[in-house]
């Protein structure tokens, strides 16, 4: 069967970087609205003194705020901007010739821990594209794109280590 | 704290301490704002199912995540930490869910003095859909290095 991967041409992409971003300090107010919004009520999140006492030893955010920290590169556009869907950019989806003539949905992720986001880190992103593979699914070609986003601190501490696999199909016919 | 878990206290098979989380329009809404995410599944009902057809719209899936960091942080202790995960985007999550974390051990070592433990993880809904299946690695502290 012919091999999509190597009809788009995109082999040669993996190893590619895919571009590097710091975020601005986060503030105790967005670990507060964090932990909030995904309704964690451990004190640590929220109380100075009870986070100085905690497992962290300061005021730190949720684990896994860390692929936040840093912002969506690009997310921050008036309406008139985005795309209909609200999008601007789709993490994990490389910036490649063709990419958009595809379907994405996300596969999965894995995330490794080393530190916690503390408040007034500064956090900064880096990311490539680490593997591609192919598969026959029940409607077609399915391709896997691995990518790996690393987190560091001002002070180049890692921070995290985040691999997104996205599936790409070709697109269905538009049914709007 | 005395209700520290140990590694010498957990074996290979148990299951651990179900989280309850329930997913409502808030919680989403408090979530999208605060990590400024616009995409208009998660917010838009006529474009989430009529132009998507979505059965509603659906919570981010790094709320997932959220819930196992939740549930491992806390099982883990304050001694304790989560070291790693993965998880799969199987089916999602919509308003109305209420949501079991769960988790079980299937195994554990012990690397450089430090006790490991690999769990399966699930989100399952309230229909016994599992939603998010996943796996995760957690150190424990350990009592005695010798003696295991």
């Amino acid at each position: 069967m012919a091999s999509l991967l190597e009809e788009l041409d995109w082999k040669k992409y993996i190893g590619q970087e895919t571009g590097s971003h710091t975020g601005e300090p986060v503030l105790a107010r967005d670990i507060r609205r964090y932990a909030l919004a995904i309704d964690d009520p451990n004190p640590i999140y929220f109380d100075e003194y009870a986070a100085r006492t905690g497992k962290y030893g300061g005021l730190a955010a949720p684990l896994n705020y860390v692929s936040w920290s840093v912002g969506v590169p690009g997310a921050e556009k008036g309406t008139r901007e985005l795309g209909e869907d609200g999008l601007s950019s789709f993490v994990g989806v490389p910036n490649i010739p063709g990419v958009w003539t595809l379907g994405w949905v996300r596969g999965g992720e894995e995330l490794e821990f080393f530190k916690p986001v503390y408040v007034n880190d500064r956090v900064t992103v880096n990311g490539k594209i680490v593997n591609m593979t192919e598969k026959d699914g029940k409607s077609g070609k399915l391709i896997f794109v691995t990518s790996e986003f690393t987190y560091t601190n001002q002070a180049g501490e890692l921070l995290a280590r985040h691999l997104i696999t996205m599936i790409a199909t070709p697109r269905k016919e538009d049914t709007e | 704290m005395s209700n520290q878990l140990y590694f010498e206290d957990v074996t290979v098979g148990q299951e651990i301490p179900t989280l309850k989380k329930s997913v409502n329009t808030v919680n989403i809404t408090m979530y999208l704002a605060t990590v400024w995410l616009m995409d208009r599944i998660h917010f838009d009902y006529p474009f989430a199912t009529q132009r998507r057809g979505l059965p509603n719209i659906v919570a981010p899936g790094n709320m997932a995540g959220d819930y196992y960091v939740q549930l491992l942080s806390g099982w883990a202790g304050e001694k304790g930490s989560l070291r790693k995960m993965s998880i799969q985007f199987r089916n999602f999550m919509v308003p109305g869910d209420i949501l079991a974390c769960g988790g079980k051990v299937t195994g554990k070592f012990i690397q450089d003095g430090k006790g490991c433990v690999e769990l399966d993880l699930w989100i399952k809904n309230h229909n016994d859909v599992t939603c998010v299946p996943g796996k995760g690695l957690v150190e424990l502290p350990v009592r005695d290095v010798s003696k295991v």
